[in-house]
């Protein structure tokens, strides 16, 4: 779904990337780990567009299968429904790789990608409510689907905050205005919860939670992504999030580079020795 | 015709305007053209309406209500405003009275120069809303001169709309005790404005507010002059001013809060915020405190920047495109000074306006 080839940018005019090579498969997550100042932020923000991150080599294609799963998507896209669509949108149905490079942002989240921040923006007098609804219809609008009705929206809106453990009414206040830290983190789960992406990028989305949001994030991550189409990219320090969402692999980030690669044991392991040698 | 004696920009009080165009409306001949379809507002229980075209009132296509046209008593000293001569509309409502309705006023210009002055006296308790809408393609020049009694309460909304042309209000008022005067003023078309008010809260606990939201793009120039005189004690005024200026256009605020000696126990506030979309546009912004008193809360900021980038990055990586996301963000922040507006209707009317410029 995600082809990441020898991946080299700069923050700055300073070398972060140094080429980074990785392949999400459908049904696939894959956990980054790394010590601090590796890059792993870094290649959340390239991936997504960031402004001011700077790809200088290499390439990242998408594959992404048909948005959105489960019923509640539009009819495949036919010839005529492709007429008008913005670049790469036309291309979601037929299975050939998007250069994801070329896509500004928000093309990148009508694909289908979702990026989940380490740290959370707030957004002074627009509500939840107002943003999420603008953005799914701006992400449908782009596909060619149809937009939501106010109420379509409000009973999605509620059942992904039901489903995290937040109060609706958080939701009609500004965005992340006033929030704590976790509730922050678990605001980006309940807005990728109503958007419905097929691949995730997850930056730390574990830091800032304490053991009980922990697990409902962790829960979250599993009911929304663990799915046969769907692909998450998870970046974290800690190994106690992937005892809670599983890891088909896990990677290593030093020094702008994947120095390993291993499966699930691979976390253990670095939970038990560090970083130390590998990031050397 | 007399000759056009305008201010220099030599005078500090003027130096960011740019009164050029004028002389040339002066000289023109209206067309007489007026738009089959106005903005007039549809809300609850239908109040006076007066249409005026390039300053004459069209009786056909008003209802004057309450109001009178005819004579008026307003004078002033300002060098637009007492352009405005001695004849216009006006509103005395007696003691507790309340016109039926929202007053509606729409200005049309059709090229030239028109000038009309206004009188609003409402007497002890007396309450009135007034919407005026400035369409068209001229100078259309007015003077308001507005007495508030014990306990009146006046709103007076503003939208100064039309593709081309020009705009200049001047208001005095006199804010008796315990009277509550609110101005909010949206600039959202193509026009230049000059906007000059002088407040006096001459009853004690009187409340005065002036503000609004100025959006300019082209070559535009939007220049605001407020002048707040606190002469009792226990008077609040605010003034909020939001302005957002594009491409090479201007948006000039100069505000300034005069506390007497005798003024004790004064809130004043003073909030002026520009937004700058292009780095070749100009936001001017002079808050200005003259205190005399010395028991006042007087807050004052004056802030001038552009769209947070995170903010533009964070809801585009939700798939909202960067237009709309700027869009977003700019409704956002003149949204302090609309959301002055009490009326349902007129807020969401001018809301409308204001998208219609960021589209």
């Amino acid at each position: 779904m995600l082809k990441i080839d020898n991946l080299h940018a700069t923050v700055d005019g300073k070398a972060i990337l140094k080429g980074i090579s990785l392949t999400l498969n459908p049904g696939e997550i894959h956990a980054i780990m790394g010590p601090n100042g590796s890059g792993k932020s870094t290649l959340a923000y390239v991936l997504a567009g960031r402004p001011g991150y700077e790809v200088t080599g290499g390439s990242v294609t998408f594959t992404p299968p048909r948005h959105p799963g489960e019923g509640r998507g539009p009819e495949p896209q036919t010839e005529e429904s492709l007429s008008g669509l913005g670049p790469g949108l036309r291309r979601g149905d037929d299975g050939k790789e998007i250069d994801l490079l070329s896509l500004e942002p928000h093309e990148r989240a009508a694909l289908g990608m979702f990026l989940g921040f380490q740290y959370p923006v707030e957004i002074p007098g627009v509500s939840n409510v107002q943003f999420l609804r603008t953005a799914l219809n701006a992400q449908r609008r782009a596909r060619g689907e149809a937009e939501l009705s106010a109420g379509e929206f409000l009973r999605i809106a509620r059942e992904q905050a039901a489903a995290l453990g937040m109060d609706f009414e958080m939701m009609k206040r500004a965005v992340n205005v006033g929030f704590s830290g976790g509730e922050k983190k678990r605001n980006e789960m309940v807005q990728m919860g109503i958007i419905d992406p097929r691949l995730a990028i997850l930056d730390e989305t574990d830091s800032g939670l304490d053991i009980d949001a922990l697990r409902i994030v962790g829960a979250g991550i599993n009911r929304i992504m663990r799915k046969p189409e769907r692909a998450v990219l998870l970046i974290t320090h800690y190994q106690r999030l992937l005892e809670l969402v599983e890891p088909d692999f896990v990677h290593v980030l030093a020094g702008g580079r994947i120095v390993r690669s291993g499966g699930a044991e691979l976390a253990v392991e670095l939970e038990r020795e560090g970083y130390g040698e590998m990031a050397a | 015709m007399t000759t056009l004696t305008l201010p220099s920009n030599r005078e500090e009080g003027w130096r960011w305007s740019d009164l050029s165009a004028l002389p040339g409306f002066a000289e023109s001949a209206p067309t007489g053209r007026t738009p089959d379809a106005l903005p007039w507002l549809e809300c609850g229980e239908d109040g006076p309406r007066l249409l005026f075209v390039d300053g004459r009132l069209d009786e056909g296509r008003s209802r004057l209500g309450s109001i009178s046209v005819g004579p008026v008593a307003t004078v002033s000293s300002h060098p637009l405003g007492s352009l405005a001569g001695k004849s216009g509309w006006s509103l005395g409502l007696g003691r507790d009275h309340t016109p039926a309705g929202l007053v509606q006023i729409i200005h049309v210009s059709t090229g030239a120069a028109d000038h009309l002055a206004a009188e609003i006296a409402l007497d002890a308790d007396a309450q009135a809303s007034i919407v005026e809408s400035f369409i068209g393609e001229g100078w259309s020049n007015r003077l308001a001169g507005i007495t508030l009694g014990k306990g009146a309460r006046l709103m007076l909304s503003r939208r100064i709309l039309g593709d081309t042309g020009f705009v200049s209000l001047t208001d005095e008022a006199e804010i008796g005790e315990g009277a509550s005067l609110t101005i909010t003023t949206l600039a959202a078309g193509g026009r230049d404005t000059r906007l000059d008010g002088a407040l006096t809260l001459s009853g004690e606990g009187a409340y005065a507010e002036a503000g609004g939201a100025l959006l300019a793009h082209g070559r535009q120039r939007h220049d605001a002059n407020l002048i707040l005189r606190h002469a009792a004690p226990n008077g609040v005024s605010r003034q909020i001013w939001r302005s957002v200026a594009d491409d090479q256009a201007a948006c000039s605020v100069a505000a300034r809060v005069e506390v007497a000696r005798h003024a004790q126990k004064t809130d004043g506030e003073q909030s002026l915020k520009g937004l700058l979309l292009a780095r070749t546009a100009t936001i001017n912004a002079k808050p200005e405190l003259e205190i005399f008193a010395d028991d006042v809360k007087c807050a004052h900021g004056a802030t001038v920047g552009a769209l947070d980038k995170n903010a533009l990055f964070y809801l585009e990586s939700r798939g909202i495109s960067p237009e709309e996301a700027e869009a977003l963000l700019t409704r956002v922040f003149v949204a302090d000074a609309l959301d002055r507006i009490g009326e349902a209707a007129v807020r969401d009317a001018f809301y409308a306006d204001a998208e219609g410029w960021f589209a």
